[in-house]
């Protein structure tokens, strides 16, 4: 057992995966001597060369438009887009290039892309580094879109993320970067949940709370903070935004009948608002109240002084599981 | 004239030594010369003075380990005699628990102000930005007791009912410890044979809410196990004035010894809501027994009065008017204490809230603005309020605003009692049942209609006097309603 | 088709590849770059050169002026690094080292031409005439602009890498279409070089002959990756495969970049199109605030720039010449401290942005979501203790 950060568990997660095979590499902006401006990649590429950890021009759509080829030519690379913000100049080459391709060679061709992105807000930052724009991706059929919260996810995610044939967006909350817990590291991947499921991460019998990412230690806290005044939150950690785990949720909302989904991208059209919709379809006659979203709010994200009113918080996350529970 | 206080330089520590003074007093300092190393738990921190001006006095001596917060430096910026502390903002805050701060491990520390290092104000540095703050998983104070949107729903106080409400006992996860990832879904396999809970569409639900009906004792009759509307309906009309709240029908025929009643609805309200005034409100109870025949004599006149014919009259009634009279000659008892602002806010309009039993458990509904009602109109409002409340129709506006209360214990057939505040009032009169007493009535041992009143008062912002003559007050009107022309 | 037999040659000398039956291999030319010229009026030294192309015509008192800026940009630079080192920005991108270029790129406009800036100009946000207060609010994390872009035809920071090249390309087309006689720069750094907007940019700007000069401020590094990573040949002659010319210019000598900007403002002003102006400079601090250059590259180099710092090299030259004395100096550095102390204080005194205002300005006309949403925040923000009923 030792005890690491989230950062750390990625790092691990990825020096894992280059010993396991040759064929992966490492490839972005600042991932090299720097370690990436997180040092997420740090002391990578002193310990597998230039040639597999690469320190990219400045260009995104080049990192996953080259990504791509070197994925037909049978390599895996892992990309690392800087922020959040900056992955749009490499919007074509993912959402018209990356995820349609396997389809248009009628399965032919397999692109085990990983494109790691540091997601959310959180961190005082200015703008277009502190963006949640999972939504978009997870909106494009022939990618997967999942999310750590943790470092013991971060550390089997990106294993599991490099090991997939499809490609897979793997969001970072950086914010919780330097959150530590214990990892044991003689557990396998085999032995880790599935990428694509949903956890149970704190068990409540009044209200289920879905998070992904970012605010799911946020939900946590809300969950602490609702005990205390004798409200028992479930508390789900999605992982994976696409697919989406069902079942998982499903069976929560079954046993509690409420809902709020949480996350940092603006309600509108965001994830919160597929997982509404489907709870309501599928879970309808146990709901005892409508599913509530708490998330960003529709506007471009505000100035960092300010970023703490606009992100969902404790409090916000605790008004929803007020009005829930008051139908 | 200015003082600095040791800044939390990142880390979200709790104390710093002061390790050497790099001024003295009487020295001329610049804004961010260094002025003092301290040492934290991590390392050494040079720290820049925030002002110019010249040292007037070094306030810690060298060795000595102090709070963040404490000023340990006062430099004469010729702002002037008043030692005004710097603007809080320019200070680094403190996190609330340093334990959740996401610094690095012990093996990964970094330098202060680089990536991953800390930064000003317990967060961590980052390339673009002031870094990630801490948080901590406790609620910031929300105005009156109930939060917005949810009226009377949660109460602020902990009351402990999730262990009595979950299935299987809750795991509590260890502070912000994220949980292991173990090898498959931990769930307790109690969790899956745990019931589902009742189906039934979002209009059956209300339904069932308020006609008081618990949809999980209802015997579904649609498809897939679903409860309709009729089902509803004819649970409520069986159960109608017959089964006290709280007790299904289950527990006689179970033969088992304890039954496990689930803590929700009205009776979660209830308990969040008496906890929550029993540990703020500073509870006094006074009592006062008193000869009420000449009020029981009133009702009778009224109850026989033609123009009062079909107008329901009670000695509550009585009560309520005594109370509203009392509350005029002594206006400070209607107030209430207000934590956050330190003020004590007297109201000029009397809510009155009346506590009634109904189908759901207690609710006290209450009277707007009863101070302004006649006699005759008081009677209609109590009238209405006692129907909607035993109908289970009471809405949550009806609940919420109250600024005194009577609870009518007599009813039950009991003398008195010490009542418990309602959450945000700091008056609540009890009143027992009439009975006929021996009693001393104009010097002779006679038999009288005597009641016993008690009265229960945040001490607080209400004294032992002004609470006595509120009371005694009250006593008077009932003890001679003419008392009421007095006044 | 043939392209194979264009673009192969992997060949080695011993064992030439075959391009296919009957087809001879034409050798492909080396893509050696030439040797870069550097245009030059003021040595490291702070000695006056001449260029047989480019010259400047100065006045004693514009020598001063350009002296001060230098300076005064400085201090303001290390005003605000030391204000986030207190946590009063979240960040701070220092031009520490590239004072010259900005400078000297910044007096070369004329008041109608039109600047796009990334996040580091200050200097020449300086020379537009902006308030210096005026950037601290996109570090302090208050706005995410702070100016009228307008008022100074100097356009708000722009962070996402190389994108304001398209935008200064768009407005030095519409200067065109309206028949206006000035120019626009478009600022923008080795980095982003490698982006598709920049080359887009240039190919717009080639193809439409858009008055628009592309001042490439080349700082050695795009955080901690050095120009090796972004270019093979030296940035100025790239230009050439546009179609429009390339120079190299002393980016820490602010003479030549002051001649070589306005001549090449003053050529698109008359219709000749674009040109890209390679400042040679340095970041000689970090790429922001929180970076530890350090971990990437040697002090060594550092140290040799430090020799070249655009500051020290016009110093020496007006020193030596009398055309500064003591005096002037102590006057400088007077007016530094004051000018340090405004941008302290105002940066103190900026108050947080109210929670409100996060549905400002979001967009020109109504909206009625962003209405509710703003009402329904609103009501809840006061349903705090200490919040005020509004």
């Amino acid at each position: 057992m030792s005890q690491i950060t989230l950062a750390k568990g990625i790092t691990m997660g990825l020096r894992r995966a280059m010993e396991a095979d040759p064929k992966v590499l490492v490839m972005g902006e600042d991932v090299g001597k720097l370690g990436g401006v997180f040092r997420v990649t740090d002391g990578l590429q002193k310990d597998f060369g230039e040639d597999r950890v690469i320190d990219t021009p400045l260009a995104e759509s080049g990192i996953i438009g080259t990504a791509i080829g070197l994925a037909l030519r049978g390599y895996r690379p892992v990309c690392e887009i800087q922020f959040d913000g900056f992955v749009y100049p490499a919007f074509d080459q993912i959402v018209s290039q990356l995820a349609k391709m396997r389809a248009r060679a009628l399965g032919k061709i397999s692109l085990p892309v990983v494109i790691r992105i540091p997601v959310g807000g959180g961190i005082g930052a200015v703008e277009h580094h502190s963006e949640s724009n999972e939504a978009y991706f997870a909106h494009t059929a022939g990618l997967k879109v999942v999310a750590c919260s943790n470092p013991v996810d971060a550390y089997f995610m990106v294993q599991q993320a490099v090991a997939s044939d499809d490609p897979v967006i793997l969001y970072e909350p950086k914010r919780r970067y330097w959150e530590k817990a214990e990892l044991d590291e003689s557990l396998t991947l085999e032995q880790a949940l599935p990428m694509s499921a949903a956890r149970v991460v704190r068990e409540g019998a009044d209200i289920t709370v879905a998070a992904y990412g970012p605010t799911v230690k946020t939900a946590m806290e809300a969950a602490t903070a609702a005990a205390e005044e004798g409200t028992s939150i479930e508390v789900v950690d999605l992982r994976s935004l696409s697919p989406l785990d069902m079942p998982t949720l499903r069976s929560s909302v079954e046993r509690t009948g409420r809902l709020v989904v949480v996350h940092e991208a603006p309600v509108f059209l965001g994830m919160g608002a597929e997982v509404a919709a489907r709870i309501t379809e599928s879970c309808f006659y146990a709901l005892e109240a409508p599913v509530l979203r708490v998330g960003g709010f529709d506007t471009p994200y505000p100035p960092s002084r300010v970023e703490e009113d606009y992100l969902p918080d404790l409090d916000r996350i605790l008004d929803a599981v007020d009005r829930s529970l008051a139908y | 004239m200015k003082q600095f206080k040791l800044p939390d330089v990142g880390e979200g520590l709790t104390e710093a030594e002061i390790v050497s003074w790099k001024v003295k007093p009487g020295d001329t300092v610049k804004v961010n010369e260094i002025v003092v190393e301290i040492e934290t738990a991590k390392s050494l921190v040079e720290l820049p003075s925030p002002f110019a001006g010249v040292v007037a006095e070094l306030l810690v001596e060298e060795g000595t380990t102090v709070d963040v917060g404490t000023p340990i430096i006062t430099v004469d910026d010729g702002s002037g005699p008043a030692a005004a502390p710097p603007r809080d903002d320019m200070l680094p805050a403190i996190p609330e628990d340093p334990s959740a701060v996401g610094t690095p491990a012990e093996d990964l520390a970094v330098e202060p102000g680089l990536i991953g290092g800390p930064a000003p104000g317990g967060r961590t540095s980052v390339l673009v930005g002031y870094g990630p703050r801490t948080t901590s998983a406790v609620r910031r104070p929300r105005k009156g007791a109930t939060p917005a949107g949810a009226s009377a729903a949660t109460a602020q106080q902990a009351v402990q009912t999730s262990m009595m409400t979950t299935p299987t006992p809750v795991q509590e996860p260890e502070g912000e410890q994220v949980p292991d990832v173990a090898p498959a879904r931990t769930v307790p396999s109690a969790r899956d044979t745990a019931t589902s809970r009742a189906l039934a569409k979002p209009p059956v639900r209300k339904l069932a809410k308020d006609l008081g009906v618990d949809l999980a004792t209802v015997t579904p009759t649609g498809d897939g196990g679903v409860v309709t509307r009729g089902d509803v309906e004819q649970a409520a009309d069986l159960s109608a004035g017959e089964r006290p709240i709280g007790r299904p029908a289950a527990d006689k025929s179970t033969g088992e010894r304890e039954t496990r009643v689930p803590v929700k609805g009205v009776r979660k309200m209830t308990a969040q809501a008496m906890v929550s005034s029993a540990f703020t409100a500073p509870h006094v109870t006074e009592w006062v027994t008193v000869d009420v025949t000449r009020t029981m004599e009133l009702v009778e006149r009224l109850r026989a009065d033609r123009d009062w014919q079909g107008v329901r009259v009670s000695p509550l009634l009585v009560v309520m008017k005594a109370l509203l009279l009392a509350t005029k000659r002594n206006p400070e008892v209607n107030a209430a204490w207000d934590e956050a602002a330190q003020e004590i806010v007297v109201k000029h309009y009397v809510n009155l809230g009346i506590a009634a039993a109904t189908p759901r458990g207690l609710v006290v509904p209450n009277i707007k603005d009863a101070d302004a009602l006649s006699l005759r109109e008081l009677a209609d409002a109590l009238a209405a309020l006692v129907d909607t409340a035993r109908a289970g129709r009471t809405q949550p506006a009806e609940m919420s605003g109250g600024t005194m209360t009577i609870t009518n214990v007599g009813i039950f057939g009991v003398d008195s009692g010490t009542p418990i505040l309602n959450p945000g009032e700091s008056v609540i009169l009890c009143f027992g049942q009439v009975r006929p007493m021996p009693w001393v009535h104009e010097g002779e041992v006679t038999v009288r209609q005597v009641t016993q009143l008690a009265i229960s008062f945040d001490h607080r912002l209400i004294d032992g006097q002004l609470g006595s003559m509120f009371l005694s007050d009250i006593a008077r009107v009932l003890e001679d309603p003419a008392t009421a022309l007095l006044w | 088709m043939s392209a194979s037999a264009e673009s192969a040659s992997v060949g080695s000398a011993t064992e030439p590849v075959s391009a296919g039956p009957g087809v001879a291999m034409p050798p492909i030319p080396s893509a050696t770059p030439s040797e870069p010229e550097l245009v030059q009026l003021l040595t490291p030294e702070g000695e006056r050169v001449t260029h047989p192309t480019y010259s400047v015509d100065v006045t004693d008192e514009e020598l001063r002026g350009l002296y001060r800026d230098l300076v005064l940009v400085r201090r303001v630079d290390a005003e605000a690094t030391a204000l986030q080192r207190q946590g009063e920005l979240g960040i701070w991108a220092s031009l520490l080292g590239q004072e010259a270029a900005q400078v000297g790129s910044g007096r070369a406009m004329r008041e109608d031409d039109y600047a796009f800036p990334t996040y580091r100009e200050h200097g020449v946000a300086w020379c537009r005439g902006v308030d210096p207060l005026n950037l601290l609010g996109l570090f302090r994390g208050v706005n995410h602009g702070g100016w009228d872009p307008n008022e100074k035809n100097f356009h708000l920071y722009t962070i996402v890498i190389g994108a304001q090249t398209l935008h200064a390309t768009g407005y030095a087309m519409g200067m065109q279409k309206d028949g206006a006689e000035s120019a626009v720069i478009a600022y923008f750094g080795d980095g982003a070089t490698s982006q598709g907007d920049v080359n887009e940019a240039f190919i717009y700007a080639s193809v439409f002959n858009a008055p628009v000069v592309f001042f490439c401020q080349n700082n050695q590094w795009a955080i901690s990756e050095p120009i090796e990573k972004q270019s093979r040949i030296p940035l100025y002659q790239r230009a050439m495969g546009f179609g429009f010319p390339g120079i190299r210019v002393d980016g820490n000598d602010v003479l030549a970049v002051l001649a070589v900007t306005k001549a090449a403002l003053q050529n698109a002003r008359e219709g000749n199109g674009p040109t890209l102006v390679e400042a040679y400079t340095y970041r000689m601090g970090a790429h922001t605030t929180s970076d530890d250059p350090t971990r990437y590259r040697l002090t060594d180099e550092l140290e040799s720039w430090k020799l070249k710092d655009p500051i020290e090299r016009l110093k020496a030259y007006l020193v030596r010449t009398g055309k500064i004395d003591q005096p002037f100096l102590d006057a400088l550095e007077t007016e530094s401290d004051e000018l340090a102390a405004h941008v302290r204080q105002g940066c103190l005194d900026m108050l947080d942005p109210e929670p409100l205002s996060i549905f400002d300005h979001v967009y020109a006309e109504a909206h009625p979501m962003i209405d509710e949403e703003r009402e329904q925040f609103a009501a809840y923000l006061d349903t705090f203790e200490g919040s005020e009923q509004s």
